[in-house]
């Protein structure tokens, strides 16, 4: 293989034999990178989130804090850093407590796998599409304990409609996926990178991969709560949603790990059906292959990824929010028979050899 | 920035063909028949293409704002102050129509108090016999019981009544919201036979909008007050100075008589 991939973990275990203290700073270190990483994309995606969302709707987003308002998330921050952090009377305390880290773990075990670069990747498994969508479901247990246990029944109904509505779009979401596991023929991501290097599975699979990048798409989208299926928070019905009861730094946990899980689909679509870090290429087009090559993987990988969210934010900001029975219907009758024929159609594709560039 | 410019051109606004032909779900007489007309029942496979069109047509026409900035109608205020940009119908204070010579022609006729809602407009006024016409005392009109109707304009038959756009009319109390129209806004005689100056005078007398900083009048009155504090407070430095210089002559004159060891009884 030309690229080569060595993860974080790997450099982490090449230092252990020699020093173990070395190898924990560098745990460490890298821990520290990482946090960084989240409150910095986090506060970026906000941002661009606020002036984007502006800008759709003929409006300017904040101009005060900073040029044209850059400093207005950190702002933000600060703000909720200072506020008080409220558990109402009635509620189940440790519960409470519990919801925000929960969805944010669920966020930050996904961000494990998640191929950057070559270089950059906290663990490479060799079940990784497996692990992400087992750990992501770790996101719907914040969000139905923050909505059970603050005692309130919008935050319930909220929650419920959330939890049925994640738990629903699991299963187009994953059949989507699997159809790409069954053109690379690997559940490591890096793999399904690699697998790539002749050209991006959304063309490469015929019709196949188009149309499960796009219940990929739509399911992942309603799977983070993103406004055609914002039932969940439904600000004009339920005010907030399951996070109602929710103020200052554990506010701040939901709202991060929403942001951060637009980045996580972001990043998910793109490393499975757009290549990931891979540079664009057409089969053994040599030329056109090795001019692609000059941009570093990194690069490539940022690059799909931000196409991905600004495709989602356009989605939010354009689309009227469905109905719960719409929702219902969307998923159950629509895309779940999509996915199934388009899952067959894969294999009949993949079993005879029927797709670009085929080894 | 031109006013048209703030309007979307208006082929991204209309996007015919993604909006369903009306026609195909009203029966006769305009009457809903049938199903539920926003629900298409031609056909599964058509409602989706249909329905992707359309979330496409919408995407079209959000991304046309995103692409194009002089779309942004957002006016950041208290900097534009001066190029702040208003609707021409927009009602924010009731105002009365002058002519070139600075008369209005209301005659009193209380038709726009009588009309008012809400008994926003009060009107005083005298009979005048030798003339018989009306005299109006005062056009009082309150703010914060105004719903902006605009009925007083329309029903008024002399259009004497427009609504104006100096829109910045918060004040600190609730009284001050009471607007006396008919009312010269400047200092009274009295007040302006203090100041010496003509050229002050005439700009006391300059009709001005409310919001543009404490009246004139008053900062003249200040300023002049000011200078003569300080005329009289130069005169008294000169007059403090000569005494001094006559004090210390007089003791220059009287410092060979002056005993030596004065200084240590002090």
């Amino acid at each position: 293989m030309s690229w080569p991939v060595k993860t974080i973990a790997e450099r982490t275990g090449d230092l252990l034999p020699g020093s173990p203290w070395t190898a924990s700073v560098y745990v460490l270190l890298t821990i520290l990178a990482v946090t960084a990483f989240m409150t910095v994309t986090g506060l970026v995606l906000i941002y661009a989130e606020r002036k984007i969302a502006a800008h759709f709707q003929c409006r300017l987003g904040p101009m005060r804090v900073g040029w044209h308002g850059v400093l207005q998330t950190i702002a933000d921050a600060l703000k909720l850093l200072l506020k008080e952090d409220i558990v109402p009377r009635d509620a189940d305390a440790l519960l409470h407590i519990l919801a925000p880290v929960l969805s944010f773990a669920g966020m930050l075990l996904v961000m494990i796998a998640l191929p950057m670069s070559p270089s950059l990747q906290v663990a490479d498994m060799n079940i990784g599409v497996l692990y992400v969508t087992a750990v992501s479901g770790l996101g719907v247990l914040g969000i139905l304990l923050g909505g059970w246990s603050s005692n309130n029944k919008w935050s319930l109904l909220g929650a419920m409609r959330a939890g049925a509505q994640i738990i629903s779009y699991e299963v187009s979401a994953t059949l989507a996926l699997l159809v790409v596991v069954l053109f690379s023929g690997t559940l490591q991501l890096s793999g399904i990178v690699q697998s790539q290097e002749a050209g991006w599975w959304i063309w490469r699979a015929h019709g196949c991969g188009i149309v499960a990048f796009a219940i990929f798409l739509i399911a992942g989208t309603a799977e983070i709560n993103r406004t055609p299926f914002d039932l969940a928070e439904g600000e004009s019905e339920l005010t907030a949603g399951f996070h109602t009861e929710y103020s200052g730094l554990r506010f701040s946990f939901f709202f991060l790990s929403e942001f951060l899980n637009m980045f996580v689909l972001a990043a998910m679509t793109s490393t499975l059906f757009l290549g990931g870090w891979m540079p664009l290429h057409i089969g053994h087009f040599a030329v056109f292959n090795g001019v692609m090559d000059i941009i570093p993987p990194g690069l490539w990988f940022t690059l799909k990824t931000t196409a991905m969210i600004f495709l989602i934010m356009w989605f939010r900001w354009t689309f009227p929010r469905l109905r719960v029975d719409q929702l219902m219907r969307l998923e159950w009758k629509i895309l779940l028979p999509i996915g199934f024929v388009n899952l067959f159609v894969s294999a009949a594709c993949v079993v005879t050899g029927c797709y670009f560039f085929a080894r | 920035m031109p006013a048209d410019s703030v309007l979307p051109p208006a082929e991204s606004v209309a996007t015919p063909e993604v909006l369903p032909p009306p026609e195909k779900h009203v029966g006769v007489g305009g009457a809903i028949h049938g199903a539920v007309p926003w629900i298409d029942k031609s056909g599964a496979v058509g409602g989706v293409f249909r329905a992707i069109r359309s979330l496409f047509g919408g995407m079209k026409i959000t991304g046309g704002y995103l692409m194009r900035p002089s779309t942004v109608v957002t006016q950041q205020y208290p900097e534009n102050r001066e190029t702040l940009k208003l609707p021409d119908r927009f009602r924010a204070q009731l105002a009365f129509n002058h002519d070139d010579n600075g008369y209005h022609k209301c005659t009193l006729c209380r038709i726009c108090e009588e009309a008012c809602p809400n008994v926003s407009i009060i009107i005083t006024g005298r009979e005048k016999p030798a003339v018989s016409k009306k005299e109006l005392d005062s056009f009082v009109w309150r703010l914060d019981s105004c719903t902006f109707c605009n009925t007083c304009v329309i029903v008024c038959p002399f259009n004497v009544l427009r609504f104006d756009g100096t829109f910045e009319s918060s004040v600190y109390d609730r009284r001050l919201l009471s607007y006396t129209l008919n009312q010269y806004a400047g200092p009274v005689a009295s007040v302006l036979e203090k100041l010496e100056d003509p050229e002050a005078r005439k700009a006391a007398m300059e009709a001005r909008d409310p919001y543009s900083g404490a009246a004139i009048i008053a900062a003249l009155v200040e300023k002049q007050k000011a200078t003569k504090i300080a005329e009289r407070a130069a005169r008294e430095a000169a007059k403090a100075a000569r005494v001094a210089a006559k004090a210390a002559a007089a003791a220059a004159a009287a410092q060979p008589e002056a005993p030596p060891e004065a200084e240590n009884v002090g």
